[in-house]
């Protein structure tokens, strides 16, 4: 696993990237009957567009699975973005597991630097407790874990926001020399964002370098009017020197992988990664239209999650980044807009 | 004030007909007809080109006359002494399910004949085209005119199904007609309602289309491909599955490319970007479970072939194309048929296999092209004719 050794935004080595991208999908077809009737007469072709991929779809409707050597399958994630929905079903393995906790790690680090601080989930500890099951939020949060030197839900009920545990929250900060918060964006603004502290933690949080990591999208608050630029700066106003806010962007289907915006406002491609952006009507390759976004990784082994077409819109790059890191970068552009089927049927 | 009643006669198999509908029901039909000159020159924004076409065509007078005389015989100058006087029965309601087509709007014109008031309820959530096709037609409508007058007595609200107004709803109606899920169904009859109402529910259906080898022609697929693409399987007239009647898997293969080759043609629109998605994951979901499964050219569909042993695939724009004899596709009907539109051999005005449906679930037998023709008769129920009372007179 070379890739993975170098750090996430190295200048790119496309033909070990090729390589292993291709080696990883013979993997799966050889390991997963669902994957090769999808894709019975791929043959590699050289090229990173012509790799197969399943449709993020297909993992709420079928549970995928790769059989291989030393493959020792563990659980099954069920993770839905929201309580109710038809979740996706991922299923993990210890191999790609591990590779998958060194990529996150090291992107974060990449972001957030190497130190190590508690963490403040904005969710509810019961999150955890559904066996075999994790909602898309607390999967987000366990991503963060590397980075954490203690992890610390703060929320009584996950779906309150004005059930934040602020004496959690000081009793964590005052020992702390900065922090790490998580939570979905629209709740991060709603338990912490446009809300006042108590007195008495202010001061407290003024002191700190709170580092804010939020996913989970915009649409929510842009019914309330919410800015990027008033999110973000309601959060740091409260912060201490060296806080920062981070928006990352991922998948429960690509475990492993995350997008944290630069400073530009743009999503940097990791090493081990890629993102094609296509013609949601052919599936063409774009070069800078914006489209549909494909992401691929070399670290999903146990399950064909290494080639995701996504139901978001994105947009690439073209040229250098000023942030300095290397690699193809996007811009993210929401979900694919939807209008539903009329029909006279029943619903 | 009331409007005055007026007599139209007709003539039935069980004696002489004569209407008592408030106001002049012929210069409703003629003003109905009239419309259309209207409607071919205004694309309301909420309305696709096929919706609009097919309200045209919905509206035209021999069409409307058609619900008439097939509910009360044969039109006549003069019934003389009438063996039955009918009746407007009362206010009607309508539930009307939340992913709403051209229901609403038909159901607009459909009951507005019986002189009823008529009360349309959509879903809170509704994508509605009621309230858009009421306010296009009272826009339009003669002033002092009769469609005017009918309009009048139709109202539309919308609500969540635990609103308030649910009960008040059930409560003032002489006649209830539900469609929806069976459980919204069971709901709105377990309210309370008059004792002399009456209720007709319409739940969820499948629909297939029955082909005969001999009948695959050009006719025939771009029938198919127009039937099937204007709700795709979110119809309940829509085809979800194709069966080749005494076909193979050969045939049905080259059906398949037939339609996959025409479907451009046929329907020449881009589906939403959402939808092409979703048509690349049921290919996927297809060919996962063991369908040979294309994509059409732009994502348009997904065209599916499979023998019965397959699961069937539940995707909106998925057609699954599968051969049978006819006894096998008799005994695979599921109990909520619907509708089987068919496409025939030469030779035959009715399907000859016809007598093989007498027991079985289907409501509907119909040309393939008809499938999605509402009318006076749903699902075997004699909803429009309840909407009348009938005064036995001797």
């Amino acid at each position: 696993m070379t890739l993975l050794e170098a750090p996430p935004y190295a200048p790119r080595r496309p033909a070990e990237l090729l390589a292993e991208l291709e080696g990883l999908t013979a993997h799966h077809l050889a390991g997963c009957a669902e994957f090769a009737r999808c894709w019975p007469d791929w043959r590699p072709q050289g090229t990173l567009v012509a790799l197969p991929f399943l449709h993020v779809g297909l993992f709420k409707r079928l549970r995928l699975v790769t059989q291989g050597p030393q493959l020792e399958h563990q659980r099954t994630l069920l993770s839905s973005a929201t309580t109710g929905a038809t979740p996706s079903m991922i299923v993990l393995d210890r191999h790609s597991s591990a590779l998958q906790a060194r990529s996150s790690a090291a992107i974060l680090r990449d972001f957030l630097g190497p130190e190590l601080r508690p963490l403040l989930v904005l969710d509810s500890a019961r999150a955890l407790l559904r066996r075999g099951e994790v909602t898309a939020r607390t999967a987000a949060a366990m991503s963060l874990k590397p980075l954490a030197s203690a992890i610390h839900f703060v929320l009584g009920d996950g779906e309150d926001p004005r059930s934040l545990d602020w004496a959690k929250v000081a009793e964590v900060a005052e020992g702390a020399t900065g922090l790490l918060v998580y939570g979905f964006t629209s709740m991060l603004w709603r338990a912490w964002g446009s809300v006042e502290p108590p007195e008495g933690l202010r001061r407290v949080l003024r002191g700190q370098a709170i580092h804010f990591v939020h996913s989970g999208g915009w649409k929510r608050l842009e019914a309330e009017r919410v800015t990027r630029e008033r999110f973000d700066a309601a959060l740091l106003a409260g912060a201490g020197a060296g806080s920062s806010v981070v928006d990352y962007y991922g998948l429960v289907e690509q475990v492993g992988i995350i997008y944290p915006q630069c400073e530009q406002g743009l999503r940097h491609v990791p090493l081990w990664a890629e993102v094609l952006v296509r013609d949601p009507h052919t599936l063409a390759p774009l070069a800078t239209e914006a489209g549909q976004l494909q992401l691929l990784n070399v670290l999903s082994w146990g399950a064909p999650c290494h080639s995701v077409l996504t139901e978001d819109l994105g947009q690439l790059v073209p040229g250098a980044c000023p942030c300095g890191r290397h690699g193809p970068r996007f811009r993210l552009l929401g979900r694919l807009p939807k209008a539903e089927l009329r029909g006279c049927a029943h619903g | 004030m009331a409007e005055r009643e007026q007599l139209s006669c007709y003539r039935s198999p069980r004696g002489t007909v004569a209407l008592a509908w408030p106001g002049d029901l012929d210069a409703l039909l003629a003003e109905w007809h009239a419309l259309r000159e209207v409607m071919c020159r205004t694309l309301p924004a909420a309305f696709t080109r096929d919706e609009w076409a097919y309200l045209v065509a919905f509206a035209a007078r021999d069409q409307l006359e058609g619900v008439l005389v097939r509910a009360f015989g044969e039109r006549v100058a003069d019934a003389g002494a009438p063996d039955w006087v009918v009746r407007p029965r009362g206010r009607v309601a309508v539930w009307l399910p939340n992913n709403v087509s051209l229901l609403g709007p038909l159901l607009v014109i459909m009951l507005s004949l019986t002189g009823n008031e008529v009360e349309l309820k959509s879903g809170s959530s509704a994508d509605d085209l009621t309230a858009a096709f009421l306010a296009f037609a009272r826009q339009h409508a003669l002033a002092g005119g009769a469609l005017g007058a009918a309009l009048e007595r139709i109202g539309r609200q919308a609500f969540g199904h635990d609103d308030p107004r649910q009960a008040a709803l059930a409560a003032g109606a002489r006649v209830r007609i539900v469609f929806g899920t069976s459980a919204a169904a069971d709901a709105v009859h377990g309210l309370p309602h008059p004792t002399e109402s009456a209720g007709f529910s319409f739940v969820e259906r499948h629909s297939e289309a029955w082909i005969e080898v001999g009948a695959v022609d050009a006719t025939t697929v771009d029938t198919l491909i127009k039937v099937f693409a204007i709700y795709g399987q979110a119809g309940c007239t829509s085809p979800r599955r194709v069966v080749l009647l005494d076909g193979e898997v050969a045939q049905a293969l080259a059906l398949r490319a037939r339609l996959a080759e025409r479907w451009r043609q046929v329907v020449r629109r881009d589906l939403p970007v959402h939808l092409a998605s979703a048509n690349v994951m049921a290919r996927q979901l297809a060919a996962a479970r063991g369908w040979d499964a294309v994509l059409v050219e732009r994502h348009a569909a997904v065209l599916a072939v499979g023998g019965a042993e397959l699961a069937p695939i539940e995707e909106p724009m998925t057609l699954l194309l599968s051969w049978a004899t006819l006894e096998q596709a008799v005994a695979r009907l599921p109990a909520h048929t619907q509708t089987v539109g068919y496409a025939l051999a030469e030779g035959q005005r009715r399907p000859r296999w016809l007598p093989a449906l007498y027991r079985s679930p289907v409501r509907r037998v119909v040309p393939l092209g008809q499938m999605h023709h509402f009318g006076a008769v749903w699902d075997g129920a004699e909803y429009w004719s309840s909407c009348f009372e009938w005064l036995e007179v001797r």
